[in-house]
């Protein structure tokens, strides 16, 4: 099918973007486990479930939310007792940028936001640094080689000063020579990789180099969805910020952020200990980035790991039920996982 | 998002309009001295330039980052000119040129960002304030010649004209949006409006 399925943000009724979502689930499973966006319809449930059962005709079938299985795939990083449900998830593929506060296993929906920064505009940005200073790159190609530059070479500096003051210092260390081939005179060509190595992701946290209308960095943003939630989960939701998604693969990602957020929250706390006097001594906030080596495809890991657990069978409705009492059954998935 | 500022400024630091008259490290003529200072007002320009040019938004926090934003700007210029010449000698040359060019000052009808900055009041201040930019206009270019050539082959080294490319980035020097912020009485109710919001936001 021509159409991406990940350029849709919501799914959107139709049967070719199961084709390549569910298939492997199906084989592996046997009962499959569809994942749905945050804040879907139950009458785009209601559709899935139809097409499930009457087109390819599935034994059972559960709909689970993205951000819960994300939270699912990060267990595979803690010991078993550390197990939660709570916590945010990070989001971040090639069309945009999800936070998503979870609270027990359901989502926060009116908490969450959308960042327009993801992998498609890093690697814009890169194609527009490499356009103006190299010339060998054949012009249609020029997306691609910035594509494979970034998944080669980027990754997250502490600040860019000072890494701009390390690649002048010793060019030789840090500048990397990439070779492609061009596709139709099958000739190679060389480039320098320089300053887009840490310049590509750093639009994350200085969305303004790119998008004119966005200037929010992401540690601001995450910052303000836990403050706009509700005030008991905040202090859960600091300590299990969870990474999914193949725009965070970044090298040191997961530090840069957990660094950014501990000193938004530190100077929260110490503004309203000066402005209280010092009668309020609050308790330091524990703030933890929570990365592991199944992030690119965190989603499909949790639900293969949950749709593994024997639970599954008890909560996943069967074509039995679909048959007596119709697609509604699917309006409503119960949250599982947690196993005492 | 915040760009890179100065920490150059102190308290009795001699103000000329409301731009800083910081120290440096210069031998040409001017009302700043070269007292000892380790790193100069244009020395961080330098450093934060490749930096500061990705920003399209920049917040005045004291009078030094009007002086750093002064030298931002020449150093642009000044890169304009050196893209084309093959030599250092060419390039001092150049830079030498455009130092003493007669480029408008704060207050008058040619200077980009007049919104930003103050006239100065009187006659003397106009003569101090000339001086002193010409002295860093001077100072600014020479050491820039010493960025961009490389000592052996007097040719601008590769990683210098990268640094040109960025210029790219300042989409037009005029294009820099300046946000002026002061610690005004506003800014000190907000604060204690926030107190009593802040009781109830401790964990």
């Amino acid at each position: 099918m021509a159409v991406s399925p990940v350029q849709v943000g919501k799914e959107a009724t139709g049967e070719w973007m199961f084709s390549s979502s569910c298939s492997h689930l199906c084989v592996c499973l046997g009962l499959p486990e569809q994942t749905e966006p945050p804040l879907n319809t139950p009458e785009n449930r209601e559709y899935l479930a139809e097409i499930m059962f009457e087109t390819f005709n599935v034994p059972g079938l559960y709909i689970a939310v993205q951000a819960v299985l994300a939270l699912a795939a990060s267990w595979t990083s803690r010991q078993v007792g550390q197990r939660t449900l709570t916590g945010i998830v990070i989001d971040s593929g090639d069309g945009v940028t999800h936070a998503i506060p979870v609270a027990e296993g359901y989502v926060i929906g009116s908490c969450i936001k959308h960042i327009p920064i993801a992998g498609r505009d890093i690697t814009f940005f890169i194609q527009q640094l490499l356009r103006d200073r190299e010339a060998g790159i054949p012009p249609e190609q020029s997306l691609e080689t910035a594509k494979a530059i970034k998944e080669r070479y980027c990754y997250i500096c502490p600040d860019i000063v000072r890494e701009f003051a390390k690649y002048d210092s010793d060019p030789g260390k840090w500048i990397k020579q990439f070779q492609g081939i061009n596709a139709v005179t099958k000739t190679p060509f060389h480039i320098d990789v320089g300053y887009e190595r840490f310049l590509g992701p750093e639009i994350f946290f200085h969305p303004e180099f790119s998008n004119p209308d966005f200037m929010q960095s992401i540690s601001d943003v995450i910052d303000e969805v836990i403050q706009s939630c509700p005030i008991d989960v905040r202090r859960p939701l600091y300590k299990n910020i969870v990474l999914s998604g193949g725009s965070t693969m970044f090298r040191d990602f997961g530090r840069r952020l957990q660094r950014d957020l501990k000193r938004t929250a530190d100077a929260r706390l110490r503004l309203s200990e000066e402005l209280s006097g010092g009668r309020i001594k609050p308790k330091p906030m524990e703030v933890q980035v929570v990365t592991h080596h199944m992030q690119r495809y965190a989603v499909w890991f949790g639900g293969s790991m949950l749709a593994s657990t024997p639970e599954f069978f008890q909560v996943c409705h069967s074509k039995k039920d679909y048959d007596e009492i119709g697609p509604s059954i699917c309006r409503h998935n119960p949250v599982f996982g947690i196993m005492s | 998002m915040p760009a890179y500022h100065s920490s150059l400024m102190v308290p009795e630091t001699r103000l000329v309009g409301n731009m800083a008259l910081l120290p440096v490290k210069t031998q040409f003529k001017g009302p700043a001295r070269g007292d000892g200072v380790d790193s100069d007002i244009i020395d961080e320009a330098i450093y934060y330039f490749k930096a500061n040019v990705f920003f399209k938004n920049y917040e005045i926090k004291n009078e030094a980052d009007r002086t750093l934003i002064y030298v931002t700007l020449y150093i642009s210029e000044c890169l304009k000119k050196l893209q084309k010449c093959s030599s250092r000698s060419q390039g001092e040359k150049e830079m030498y040129t455009l130092g003493i060019t007669n480029f408008p000052i704060p207050g008058e009808p040619g200077f980009p960002l007049n919104a930003m900055y103050a006239k100065p009041g009187n006659k003397q201040e106009d003569e101090t304030m000339r001086a002193y930019l010409q002295q860093l206009r001077q100072e600014t270019g020479l050491r820039l010649c010493d960025r961009v050539f490389d000592p052996q082959t007097d040719k601008p080294s590769k990683v210098s004209l990268i640094l040109m490319i960025y210029l790219n980035f300042l989409s037009g020097v005029k294009g820099y949006l300046i946000k002026y912020m002061t610690q005004s009485a506003a800014a000190v109710a907000v604060k204690i409006v926030k107190f009593s919001r802040c009781q109830r936001k401790v964990f």
